[in-house]
C-alpha cells in the first residue's frame, strides 16, 4: 500500500537514510513517526514488535481499527439485542424484571408455550400466505411499471414520481386511508364494485374473517410496490441496449427478448429484491396496527404483530421473544439463501 | 459595633438562614396522558401559585404507552413522583409493590374523604385493603339515542329502552338498510374496547369478569350475537373503535350508540339532531343495573423522595374536582360534587346516576390476561368461528389460570 511505503521512506529520512528501503524494516527503537517519546519505552518497544500495532496509524492496523469500529457498532446495538431477545426467550420475563438479567430459567417451556396455543397455526399460516402474496404481487406489478417505465414517453419521469408517493408516506398512514376506503358501510371501494355492478352486495373487506387477510395484503402490495419499481428500475438501466437490438434485428419479438435477455441478466436484482422484500414485509407492523389488529378473531394476525401482542398488551414478554427469535432465524436462512445465489454469480 | 447589636444581627441572619432552608424547593415530577393545556397541567399551574416553593414538571406519555413507560422507568430507577394510570391496571401496579400506600396519608387527610367516592372508583383504587390510588375523574358508558328516528319510526322519545328486549325490539324498528342505517352502534374490536363495552351486558345478567364461562355472561355474548347476525349493528363493530362508533352515531348512520361522555363535545358539534342519553339497558326488569368505569386514577411512587409533597398535589386536584365536568369534560369521581350549573344538564344527570352503578374491571394484576381472554371470546363467537357457550368456557379457562396464580 502506498501509505505505508511513503512513512517507511520518510522515517528512513529522518532516523537513518538508506538508499534503497527494505520491504521489512529492522525494528527501531523508536516508534513510527508521530509516536510517543521514550516514557514508557519498554512496553511500547515490546508492542512496538508487533506488526499490527505499529501500522496501527496508517496501514493494515489502521484497518483493523477501522473494522474493529464497525464491528463493535455493530454487535453493540445490532448483535447484542438478538441476542438478548434469544436470552429472554429461555427465561421468564415480567414486565417489571425487565432491567435486570437475573431472571428465571425457563428453558424450552416457552417455546413449548407459545406452539401450544390455539392461535399459533392460524397465524402461522397467514404469515406465510401474507408474504408470498405480497412479494408476488408486490415484484411482478413492480417490474411490470419499470419496463412501462423504461419506454420513453413525454412525461414518464414525473409519472414515474407519482408512483413513489406509496414509498414516501409513513404506514400508518396509509392505513389510516386504506381503512376509509375498505370501510363497509361507507367505504369508497364497496361504492366502486356495487356501482360497476361487479360485486352483489357491502363486502366486509376488514370485518370479514374470510376476506380481512386478503385487505391487508392488498394494502400492503400497494405500499410496496414503489420499493420494487425503483430496484428492478435500476437493474434494468444496467442492461446494455445493443443486446436488445441485436435480438430484434434477429427477429425476437417482445416476450422472447424479455424471457432471454432481461431475466436471466436481472438475476441478482430479482434475488436482491425478492429477499429485501421478504424480510421487510416480515417487518411490516404499522399497516396491520392501523387496519385491523390482527383481527377479526386472528383472521388477519400475523407473526410480527402477534410477537407485539404478547409483549407489549398482554406483558408476556417471553412469548413474545420467542415469536422474535424464530422470525429472527427464518430472516437469517433468507439472506443466507440470497448470500449463497449471489456468491454463485460471482463464481459464474 | 456594640457587642449587644453583633449578637443581634448574628441571631437575625440565623433565624433567616433555618428560615430559608425550611422552605427548600421541591420538584415534582408527573407524568400525564393529558395534552398541553389540559386536566393535569391546568392544575398543576394552579397548584404552584399555591405553593410557590414546589415547582411541578409535568411529562406528557402517550395513552398506549403509560403503563410500558412507567414500568420501565421504575426497573431503572428513574420514575416519576406522580403518574395517572387507567384504573384497571392499578392493581397490577400495587400488586409489584411499587406504589405509595396512601391509606394513612388519606386517613390523616382535611380535603380527601373515602367514602365520598363512588364505589367503583374507589375499589378501582383498592388492593389487598389498601389505598393505592386517588381517581382523578371518571366516566361510565350510558345509551345515545336518537329522538328524531324514534319519532319518524313510530317510538316514544320519552321512554328509551331499558332492557336488551326493548333495546332489540328499538333496533329493529330503527334499522332502514335502504338507507343505510343501523338501528345500534357498539365496539367489539379487539381490544380492551370490547371488554369494556361487554362487561356492563355481563354484570347485568349476574355475572362477572371471573364468571364468563357462567350463564349470564354466555346471554350477554349471545344478545350481542343476535345484534350482529340480525345486521341490527355493522358488521363493522368488529374492527371499529367506541369513539369510530360515535362518529357514526353522530353522522345518523346508526340510530343507537353505547358511549360515554367524552364525545359529549364532538357530538354537540357535530349531531344536527334531538341526541338523548339512557341509562344502560338491564337484563330484564329487576335485573342488576351495572355499567363500565373509566379513567384515570393519580398514584405515587415508591421511590418518590417528597411523597407529602406529592399527595398534597393529588389533594389539590381532588379538591378541584367540582371543575371536572365544565372545565374539562370528565366527570367528578365523588358523589357529593357540587357542580353548578353543568354544559349538557340532562346528559350529565344521566352520566352521574349511572356512575353509582359503575363498576372497576378487575381489580386484578393480570388485567390485561383476562381482558384478551374475553376479547378472544368475542372475536370468536361474533365471527361465529365458534359458539358463544365454547368461546366463553375456553375464555373462562384462561381467566381460571390466570386467578389461580
Amino acid at each position: 500500500m502506498t501509505s505505508t511505503r511513503t512513512s517507511q521512506s520518510m522515517t528512513d529520512r529522518s532516523v537513518n537514510f538508506q538508499p534503497a528501503a527494505p520491504a521489512v524494516r529492522a525494528p527501531s527503537p523508536y516508534p513510527p513517526a508521530g509516536g510517543g517519546g521514550t516514557r514508557e519505552a519498554p512496553s511500547r518497544r515490546a508492542l512496538a514488535r508487533i506488526p499490527l500495532l505499529r501500522t496501527l496509524r496508517d496501514g493494515s492496523g489502521f484497518d483493523v481499527v477501522l473494522v474493529l469500529c464497525a464491528v463493535g457498532y455493530l454487535l453493540v446495538f445490532a448483535a447484542f439485542p438478538l441476542a438478548y431477545t434469544l436470552v429472554m426467550s429461555l427465561q421468564q420475563v415480567d414486565m417489571f424484571s425487565l432491567a435486570s438479567f437475573d431472571r428465571p430459567f425457563a428453558g424450552l417451556d416457552n417455546y413449548r408455550d407459545v406452539f401450544s396455543r390455539p392461535e399459533a397455526l392460524q397465524i402461522l399460516k397467514n404469515t406465510v400466505i401474507f408474504v408470498v402474496l405480497s412479494i408476488t404481487f408486490q415484484l411482478s406489478i413492480g417490474f411490470g411499471l419499470a419496463l412501462f417505465f423504461q419506454q420513453p414517453f413525454p412525461g414518464a419521469t414525473y409519472i414515474r414520481g407519482v408512483f413513489l408517493a406509496g414509498w414516501i408516506m409513513p404506514a400508518l398512514v396509509v392505513g389510516a386511508i386504506w381503512k376509509w376506503i375498505f370501510a363497509g358501510d361507507f367505504g369508497v371501494l364497496n361504492y366502486l364494485l356495487t356501482s360497476l355492478h361487479l360485486t352483489g352486495g357491502k363486502i366486509f373487506w376488514l370485518s370479514d374473517p374470510d376476506v380481512a387477510l386478503f385487505a391487508v395484503i392488498i394494502a400492503n402490495i400497494w405500499l410496496g410496490i414503489p420499493f420494487n419499481m425503483i430496484l428492478l428500475s435500476v437493474g434494468l438501466a444496467a442492461i446494455p441496449r445493443d443486446l436488445y437490438e441485436a435480438a430484434e434485428i434477429d427477429g425476437a419479438r417482445a416476450f422472447r427478448r424479455f424471457r432471454h435477455i432481461t431475466l436471466p441478466l436481472m438475476r441478482s436484482t430479482l434475488g436482491a429484491v425478492v429477499a429485501l422484500g421478504i424480510i421487510f414485509t416480515l417487518q411490516q407492523f404499522d399497516l396491520i396496527a392501523a387496519l385491523t389488529q390482527g383481527g377479526p378473531a386472528n383472521a388477519s394476525n400475523v407473526a410480527q404483530y402477534w410477537s407485539w401482542q404478547m409483549s407489549f398488551q398482554t406483558y408476556e414478554i417471553s412469548a413474545g421473544s420467542v415469536v422474535a427469535v424464530l422470525m429472527i432465524a427464518l430472516v437469517i436462512l433468507v439472506a443466507a439463501l440470497y448470500v449463497r445465489s449471489t456468491e454463485r454469480e460471482h463464481a459464474a | 459595633m456594640s457587642r449587644t447589636l453583633r449578637l443581634l444581627l448574628g441571631t437575625a441572619a440565623l433565624l433567616a438562614s433555618t428560615a430559608l432552608a425550611r422552605a427548600e424547593p421541591v420538584t415534582l415530577e408527573v407524568w400525564t396522558h393529558d395534552d398541553e393545556g389540559e386536566f393535569t397541567y391546568v392544575l398543576a399551574k394552579e397548584f404552584q401559585t399555591q405553593h410557590p416553593d414546589i415547582t411541578v414538571n409535568i411529562k406528557h406519555v402517550a395513552f398506549a404507552d403509560v403503563v410500558n413507560d412507567a414500568m420501565r422507568a421504575y426497573t431503572t430507577g428513574s420514575a416519576p413522583d406522580v403518574i395517572g394510570i387507567d384504573n384497571p391496571e392499578t392493581a397490577m401496579f400495587a400488586a409489584r409493590g411499587v406504589l405509595l400506600d396512601l391509606s394513612p396519608y388519606v386517613a390523616q387527610s382535611q380535603v380527601i374523604k373515602l367514602d365520598a367516592f363512588y364505589p367503583g372508583p374507589r375499589n378501582s383504587a383498592t388492593w389487598d385493603g389498601k389505598l393505592y390510588g386517588i381517581p382523578r375523574a371518571s366516566n361510565t358508558l350510558a345509551l345515545y339515542y336518537n329522538a328524531d328516528m324514534f319519532k319518524a319510526a313510530g317510538l316514544d322519545p320519552d321512554k328509551p329502552p331499558q332492557t336488551w328486549d326493548q333495546l332489540y325490539q328499538a333496533a329493529k324498528k330503527l334499522t332502514d338498510p335502504a338507507k343505510n342505517v343501523y338501528g345500534l352502534a357498539f365496539s367489539a374490536i379487539a381490544t380492551e374496547e370490547a371488554t369494556f363495552q361487554l362487561l356492563p351486558f355481563v354484570q347485568s345478567a349476574g355475572a362477572d369478569y371471573d364468571s364468563v364461562g357462567s350463564d349470564g355472561a354466555i346471554r350477554a355474548l349471545e344478545f350481542w350475537q343476535k345484534l350482529l347476525d340480525e345486521k341490527l349493528a355493522s358488521p363493522d363493530t368488529l374492527i371499529r373503535g367506541q369513539h369510530d362508533s360515535a362518529g357514526t352515531f353522530n353522522t345518523g348512520s346508526a340510530a343507537m350508540v353505547i358511549s360515554g361522555p367524552w364525545e359529549l363535545p364532538d357530538m354537540s358539534k357535530q349531531a344536527k339532531f334531538d341526541w338523548r342519553v339512557a341509562l344502560f339497558p338491564v337484563e330484564k326488569e329487576g335485573s342488576p343495573r351495572a355499567s363500565a368505569l373509566g379513567d384515570f386514577n393519580n398514584v405515587i411512587f415508591k421511590t418518590s423522595k417528597h411523597p407529602k409533597e406529592a399527595f398534597m398535589l393529588l389533594e389539590y386536584i381532588y379538591s378541584q374536582n367540582h371543575r371536572n365536568w365544565n372545565d374539562f369534560g370528565l366527570l367528578p369521581p365523588v358523589q357529593d360534587a357540587k357542580v353548578d350549573s353543568p354544559q349538557w344538564p340532562k346528559a350529565y344527570a344521566v352520566f352521574t346516576e349511572q356512575m353509582q352503578y359503575a363498576r372497576p374491571r378487575g381489580p386484578n394484576p393480570d388485567w390485561p390476561k383476562i381482558s384478551k381472554a374475553i376479547q378472544t371470546a368475542i372475536q370468536s363467537a361474533l365471527t361465529h368461528q365458534s359458539d358463544a357457550k365454547t368461546a366463553l368456557q375456553t375464555a373462562q379457562a384462561t381467566i381460571d389460570r390466570v386467578l389461580k396464580k
